[in-house]
């Protein structure tokens, strides 16, 4: 009986781990997402300071290619734009995780209080 | 916190060097020209700056507007952690073509400020601060503001100058990185031998299909050595002559000579020896038919051990050239065995041996004894089964 419960605590325990890992990767994703939006929210303000007489250029691979001024603000602001859904996905994505997370600490528990249960009545049986 | 310290530390110098940048059309320096070299030019165009706001995006404007961007900036820097880079260089068309004293390819110039430029770009990918440091170095480099020198002010002169010691370790880091790529893709190269006749033997190597590589000269060397001890130093000259000598695999074969009466006679075979085959034969008499598979056993374990211990073994097996062939006795042994055993087990383990001698250090030395034509056999007979048996037990 306790080999059993000791058993399906591994398991679960596993699936726990598993679980903390996709969690901390969802984070990372959305930390460099965040370092990206206030970069791109610097370049757009930077952007708004100059005037048209300046020639903007956008680094592609090893080439410097001109670009509109007006183009670069406009490109700037889709990306912000993306930048912030993605954000609001991962947002969704780790809540989703951490509810499962939780759920998954619940069973855990429940599972080892059953295991000593389990090992107090064999101690007791011998 | 000393992060951000340093950081505003670079920025304010930065706007220093923009100030003080306009104030003369154009200024003679010293241009870092790849690692190694600097090459006398001008500084020209000095009020135009191309900046770099972020996410890759650039854009050329005066002095004073770069200073505009620094204060901005150096505001907003609270707000993040990856510090976005001021990197900024005069126009680089105007510079090249203001290069008096020599004759320099312009594009392969331009190229130059290129890779230098975007070296930093990668550092600066790296970490903030290394990155600013950098391509502010760059800026200097291509002649702009400086963050990282503490000379500020009008003397512009030191500061370039002591820029281009903190690029070159860049240009240097790239370009070890960019060697070693090449060394990587050599060896993914086809199957090929390359034969050094130079004096480090060691540089020779044999790339084989998995991306093992065999140092041959070095496996060649150990064979010789062990040669070298069989034969009292016989073939000491000889064999590094002939080491440097190898084009082809009769040239090993010519090594694997035995020197019998004062004469070296050509083996047919090299993983047979002849001065075996008349100790053996002494060793019959005594020995059972039983000793014998036993030291063919001993024989397959041998390879065995070869196999595990020496990787190069395994290298060997996928080569396809005939010289790699001679080399590969383990996988040869395992046919040998099935012919050998009637008359001579031995020979076959004794490559073996002298091409992994940390396995079994006791019997390698007994059989470069036997080998050796110079030692009376029937004396070796005795000993020699005691220390092959005594082996054996050790292996047990």
């Amino acid at each position: 009986m306790a080999e059993a419960i000791q058993k399906k605590l591994k398991a679960e325990v596993e699936k726990y781990a598993q679980m903390q890992k996709e969690v901390s990767k969802s984070m990372s994703a959305r930390q460099k997402l965040e370092t990206q939006l206030t970069e791109n929210n610097i370049v757009k303000e930077e952007l708004d300071l100059l005037d048209s007489s300046n020639t903007v250029y956008k680094l592609i691979g090893p080439v410097l290619v001109k670009q509109d001024l007006d183009e670069a603000k406009a490109t700037v602001a889709k990306r912000l734009e993306y930048i912030n859904g993605e954000i609001q996905r991962y947002e969704t994505l780790l809540k989703d995780m951490e509810k499962k997370s939780e759920q998954h600490r619940e069973v855990l528990s429940s599972l080892q209080q059953e295991f000593q249960k389990a090992q107090g009545l064999a101690v007791g049986k011998v | 916190d000393s992060h951000r310290k340093k950081v505003s530390g670079d920025y304010e110098a930065l706007d220093d060097r923009l100030k003080t940048l306009p104030d003369q059309l154009s200024y003679d320096i010293m241009v870092p020209f790849g690692p190694l070299a600097f090459m006398p030019g001008k500084l020209v165009h000095t009020n135009e700056v191309t900046v770099l706001l972020g996410d890759n995006w650039f854009t050329k404007c005066s002095a004073k507007q770069a200073q505009k961007i620094v204060d901005h900036r150096m505001k907003c820097e609270s707000l993040f952690d990856l510090t976005s880079v001021v990197c900024s260089f005069a126009s680089l068309t105007s510079t090249i073509l203001l290069f008096p004293k020599k004759d320099v390819n312009i594009s392969c110039l331009f190229q130059n400020f290129i890779l230098f430029f975007f070296s930093l770009f990668r550092l600066s990918d790296n970490g903030d601060m290394n990155g600013e440091d950098t391509s502010s170095s760059s800026s200097e480099e291509e002649k702009e503001a400086d963050a990282t020198t503490p000379v500020n002010g009008l003397s512009l002169k030191p500061g370039w100058s002591s820029l281009p010691s903190s690029t070159a370790p860049l240009r240097q880091d790239r370009k070890e990185e960019e060697d070693f790529e090449e060394e990587e893709e050599e060896a993914n190269c086809l199957p090929t031998i390359y034969f050094s006749h130079t004096v480090e033997p060691k540089k020779v190597r044999i790339n084989t299909g998995k991306n093992t590589t065999l140092k041959f000269s070095e496996r060649k060397e150990q064979k010789e050595h062990s040669k070298r001890k069989k034969k009292n130093g016989h073939n000491n000259g000889h064999a590094h002559h002939e080491l440097h000598k190898i084009t082809t695999p009769a040239d090993i074969y010519r090594l694997f000579v035995d020197v019998k009466n004062g004469e070296p006679i050509p083996r047919k075979s090299i993983l047979k020896s002849r001065s075996r085959e008349n100790s053996v034969c002494s060793d019959t008499s005594e020995s059972s038919a039983a000793d014998f598979e036993e030291r063919r056993m001993m024989g397959r374990s041998f390879s065995h051990d070869e196999a595990t211990h020496s990787d190069t073994s395994d290298g060997i097996t996928e080569e396809d050239s005939p010289t790699a062939v001679l080399l590969q006795p383990p996988s040869r042994f395992e046919a040998f065995s099935g012919t050998v055993i009637e008359k001579d087990p031995m020979p076959s383990a004794v490559p073996h041996l002298t091409i992994s001698p940390p396995a079994l250090p006791t019997i390698l030395e007994r059989k470069q004894e036997e080998v050796a034509p110079d030692v009376a056999p029937p004396q070796q007979a005795p000993k020699r089964v005691s220390k092959f048996k005594a082996a054996r037990l050790q292996q047990k």
